[in-house]
């Protein structure tokens, strides 16, 4: 299991590439799908991205695709692409159980918009993967099943929520996956795992489809192996869609037009209150080294500031967990999911079948939201929150009057060991200081490798655009990565066998 | 500001969610925590605006088909002649506690 063993093989090409050689007749979608589920298999036993393989369904959609192929038509951008969707996306006749245990047997009876449109331009989804259940989580150590574990060392979290989408993408198994982005859950996975991991601007994609966490910052995107892959990814599933009401009519920008016209004469704000001395010491050197990439690469660098970015978790866990403890109301027991047995009432199904459904985190979350909606605590806070949100708001497009786009890292440290923040909440919740805010005001933002720590884990860099302004984010993602040398490699390290006194769950 | 053992159980009640004693404990720590964190929130300055408006169309206001009753009913733990059975409503229960 190495990443030589992967390289040479169909699935380790770029997604642009596997679909052009299928498409010509160079490679038939069977032979791209056997290669993708070889190599997961691989894998998996160490990783444990997937919580169910759709091998046999996969097979059908991509014989379909040779056959179309053959017959002389043309299938799409992802022709014969195989792709991991979060366990989140609801595909029909699959369960989207979010990993939770809540949701046993829960079979959905329709497809997610963002899924219909990968089918249509020929994707080949072959399983649902792993995540934080209801994406609440920063290490996907919440998933109500297993843990899945980083593949550049098999003793760390992938990051989370988009835990398992990420670890497919970077052990190789997929060249893309899907997962959903509500405060950080595509771009933190995405930094750990050393790809690229891509949320659209608010309202870009339909939501329709989705399981809620917090309806007014979840987004579904892309996590891909380069900035072109996510590219390809995500405008296949942006786009209008009357059944998400809060999903824009404006039209699409085609972000590969351009994207290698580079960043000469942009204007770069690097954000003042990156505080270096918060940063690991990898992750600060990597910031500055950065900076000089881009800059050197044609950019102008210039510093802009918003002050409230130090209040960016405490209003996002604030807001997210309101918006959960509503949206987690449904799960009751009573329509879908699990049901517990023996309740003598109505009352006493919906606690017992929440009580017993529901994860540590997921309880702690609707906790929390409850508390901040209560009576007594609304104004002080969710009204603070909203308020503070607000300023935040002004601040950033005050922000964006200096500058083109706003760089970031992505997370404040690399990739840690799985339990070492499991008993903390508060620890876990705040490596999402710089995910969050693009998040709450709605904002493209882009996860992109941009080097290794000490220990040989991935770094990350954030760049976050305005609204709706996808395609010059992914050009600049673009102008970075040309820039650098990045290939995701990732090392094995502690497997299994290797590996003493780690917790496994 | 901390969290008592029974600002948890209130708040369990509102959210149709029960803890052991043991679970309590730890809730109401770890919560209590994560509020004091949150509490930085009154050193900022904002203040609450209106709801912006999406600007968004508004949808048609027509009847479209949902989904049919069979399949939703199928996802359903327990369903007789085209309805959800749930256990018996006690007079307790009617109004949110």
């Amino acid at each position: 299991m190495s990443a030589a063993a992967a390289a040479g093989s169909l699935v380790s090409l770029s997604v642009e590439e596997i679909a052009r050689r299928i498409q010509a007749g160079e490679a038939s979608a069977i032979e791209v799908l056997e290669d993708s589920l070889a190599r997961t298999a691989e894998v998996e036993p160490e990783v444990g991205a997937f919580l169910e393989l759709w091998a046999d369904e996969a097979r059908e959609r991509a014989a379909q695709i040779d056959a179309r192929i053959a017959a002389g038509e043309s299938v799409g951008s992802l022709a014969g692409v195989p792709l991991a969707l979060k366990d989140n996306l609801s595909l029909v006749g699959h369960t989207p159980g979010c990993a939770s245990r809540i949701l046993e047997g829960y079979i959905a009876p329709y497809t997610a918009t963002a899924v219909e449109r990968l089918l249509a331009a020929g994707a080949v989804p072959i399983g649902r993967a792993n995540m934080d259940e209801f994406a609440m989580g920063s290490s996907c150590e919440n998933s109500g099943y297993q843990v899945t574990r980083n593949p550049w060392d098999l003793a760390r979290v992938p990051g989370g929520s988009s835990g398992g989408p990420a670890a497919a993408v970077a052990a190789g198994g997929v060249p893309l996956s899907f997962g959903s982005d509500t405060g950080g859950s595509i771009r933190q996975p995405a930094a750990l795992s050393g790809i690229v991991g891509f949320k659209p601007t608010y309202g870009r994609v339909s939501r329709h489809g989705l399981v809620a966490f917090a309806s007014s910052t979840d987004q579904i995107g892309p996590l891909a192996r380069s900035v072109r892959d996510a590219a390809v990814g995500y405008a296949v599933i942006a786009g209008p869609d009357a059944r998400d009401s809060t999903c824009s009519e404006r039209l699409v920008e085609n972000p590969l037009l351009g994207i290698e016209d580079g960043i000469r004469g942009l204007r770069i704000g690097s954000l003042k209150e990156v505080d270096a001395s918060g940063l690991a010491p990898a992750n600060a050197r990597c910031w500055y080294e950065s900076l000089e990439r881009l800059a050197r690469a044609g950019a102008e660098i210039v510093e802009v500031s918003v002050p409230s970015l130090a209040a960016a978790i405490a209003v996002y866990y604030v807001i997210a967990t309101c918006e959960a403890s509503a949206n987690l109301a449904r799960f009751d027991g009573i329509r879908y999911g699990r049901r517990a047995a023996g309740a003598a009432s109505l009352g006493e199904t919906y606690i017992r079948s929440r009580s017993e459904g529901f994860g540590a985190e997921v309880k702690r979350r609707i906790m929390l939201g409850t508390f901040a909606l209560s009576s007594g605590y609304y104004d002080a806070y969710y009204g603070r929150a909203r308020a503070v949100l607000e300023t935040m708001r002004r601040q950033l497009d005050a922000a964006f009057t200096r500058c083109d786009l706003l760089v970031t890292p992505t997370s404040p440290t690399g990739a840690f060991r799985i339990g070492e923040r499991s008993d903390d909440p508060l620890a876990m919740y705040l490596s999402d200081i710089y995910t969050t805010p693009a998040s709450l005001v709605g904002l493209p933002a882009l996860a992109l490798p941009a080097g290794l720590d000490e220990d040989g884990m991935p770094l990350s860099l954030q760049i976050t655009g305005r609204p709706f302004a996808e395609a010059q984010v992914f050009r600049a993602g673009r102008a970075f990565e040309a820039a650098g040398e990045w290939r995701v490699a990732p090392t094995f390290r502690n497997r299994a066998k290797d590996r003493e006194g780690v917790p496994v769950r | 500001m901390a969290l008592t053992i029974e600002d948890v159980r209130k708040i369990a009640t509102l959210s149709r969610l029960r803890f052991d004693p043991e679970e309590e404990e730890r809730f109401a720590g770890q919560l209590g925590k994560i509020v004091g964190y949150i509490d930085q929130l009154h050193g900022f300055a904002g203040t609450i605006e209106p709801e912006r408006s999406p600007g968004l169309p508004e949808r048609a206001d027509a009847v479209v088909p949902g989904l049919p009753r069979e399949r939703f009913l199928a996802n359903a733990p327990e369903a007789r002649d085209g309805f959800l059975v749930v256990a018996e409503v006690k007079p307790s229960e009617t109004e949110g506690s």
